[in-house]
């Protein structure tokens, strides 16, 4: 059982990451700021129930994921699905490796990487639906295991492995369309 | 891929591809990954493929942080020691 009084110090130290993910839920920083405080104050009441020495973070973000589920869902008539009827994996890769050499692709694959800028990304996972958008953010952003995507989004640990499998190819889509957008592929690309 | 691949313990660049994101994301197991790895330094295409999804997950990760505003940790704190002050009594 947690002791209140050393809620400050053991739970605040998570304020960035909290923040990070709530601002990829909500998509704008004032709802983002009080999808987080709401997390905090329910955490404190609650962190009796919490036991010491368990996954503090985890417990954190399963508050963040629930509190955002019943009251900050704005998109709930947003399609639930991915479309990725040609999507193959590694989409981005093999994209950009099919049509040059391998050196050129290199090159290619350099600029990609550098010249995806934040918004690119940010949009690329805030388009996902919710579904998908979760186990990518518990993952990519927050590098939570399998199993632990499994307690927070109260999924079963192969549901978690397939939405961020099809989440992972759906935003390598859009990142190749940013990338061509941006003119980071050659011509004929 | 597979003409790059030399691989003396038989391991094939599907089954190397198929554990991409699960080695990516350490979660196989220690008999898997070290298969996968021992591949991966025997298999310049599949050492690409690996390379280029852990330099993507890395942009992604880097490029997602967001800065906390200090004035919103401020107020963070406020509300917390509100709270707790509400407990108090
Ligand atoms: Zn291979």
């Amino acid at each position: 059982m947690a002791d209140q009084a050393n809620f400050e110090r053991d739970a605040l130290q998570y304020n960035r990451q909290l923040y990070s993910a709530a601002m990829r839920m909500t998509r704008n920083s004032a709802d983002a700021e009080d999808l987080v405080q709401e997390t905090y104050l329910k955490a404190y009441r609650a962190y009796h129930t919490f036991t010491e020495g368990t996954n503090l973070k985890a417990w954190l973000y399963r508050i963040l994921t629930n509190t955002y589920i019943n009251k900050y869902r704005k998109d709930s008539r947003r399609p639930n699905e991915v479309d990725l009827g040609t999507v193959e994996d590694l989409y981005l890769y093999r994209r950009i490796g099919s049509e040059e050499s391998a050196d050129a692709a290199r090159t290619t694959e350099d600029r990609v990487l550098d010249g995806l800028v934040e918004s690119d990304i940010k949009e690329a996972v805030e388009e996902l639906p919710e579904t998908f958008r979760m186990p990518v953010l518990l993952a990519d952003l927050e590098g939570f295991s399998y199993k632990e995507i499994a307690e927070i989004l109260d999924i079963p640990i192969g549901t978690v492995m397939s939405r961020l499998h099809r989440g992972r190819k759906a935003m390598q889509k859009r990142l190749w369309e940013f990338a061509k957008e941006r003119g980071l592929l050659p011509q004929e690309a | 891929m597979s003409t790059d691949c030399d691989d003396p313990k038989g391991t094939t660049c599907d089954e190397a591809l198929e554990n991409l994101y699960l080695y990516l994301d350490t979660e196989l197991d220690s008999l898997t990954s070290d298969r996968i790895r021992s591949h991966l330094d025997n298999c310049n295409g599949c050492v690409h493929s690996f390379e280029f999804e852990r330099r993507l997950k890395t942009v992604v990760k880097e490029r997602l942080d967001e800065d906390v505003p200090d004035a919103f940790v401020a107020r963070l704190r406020e509300a917390l020691a509100e709270e707790a002050a509400t407990d108090a009594k």
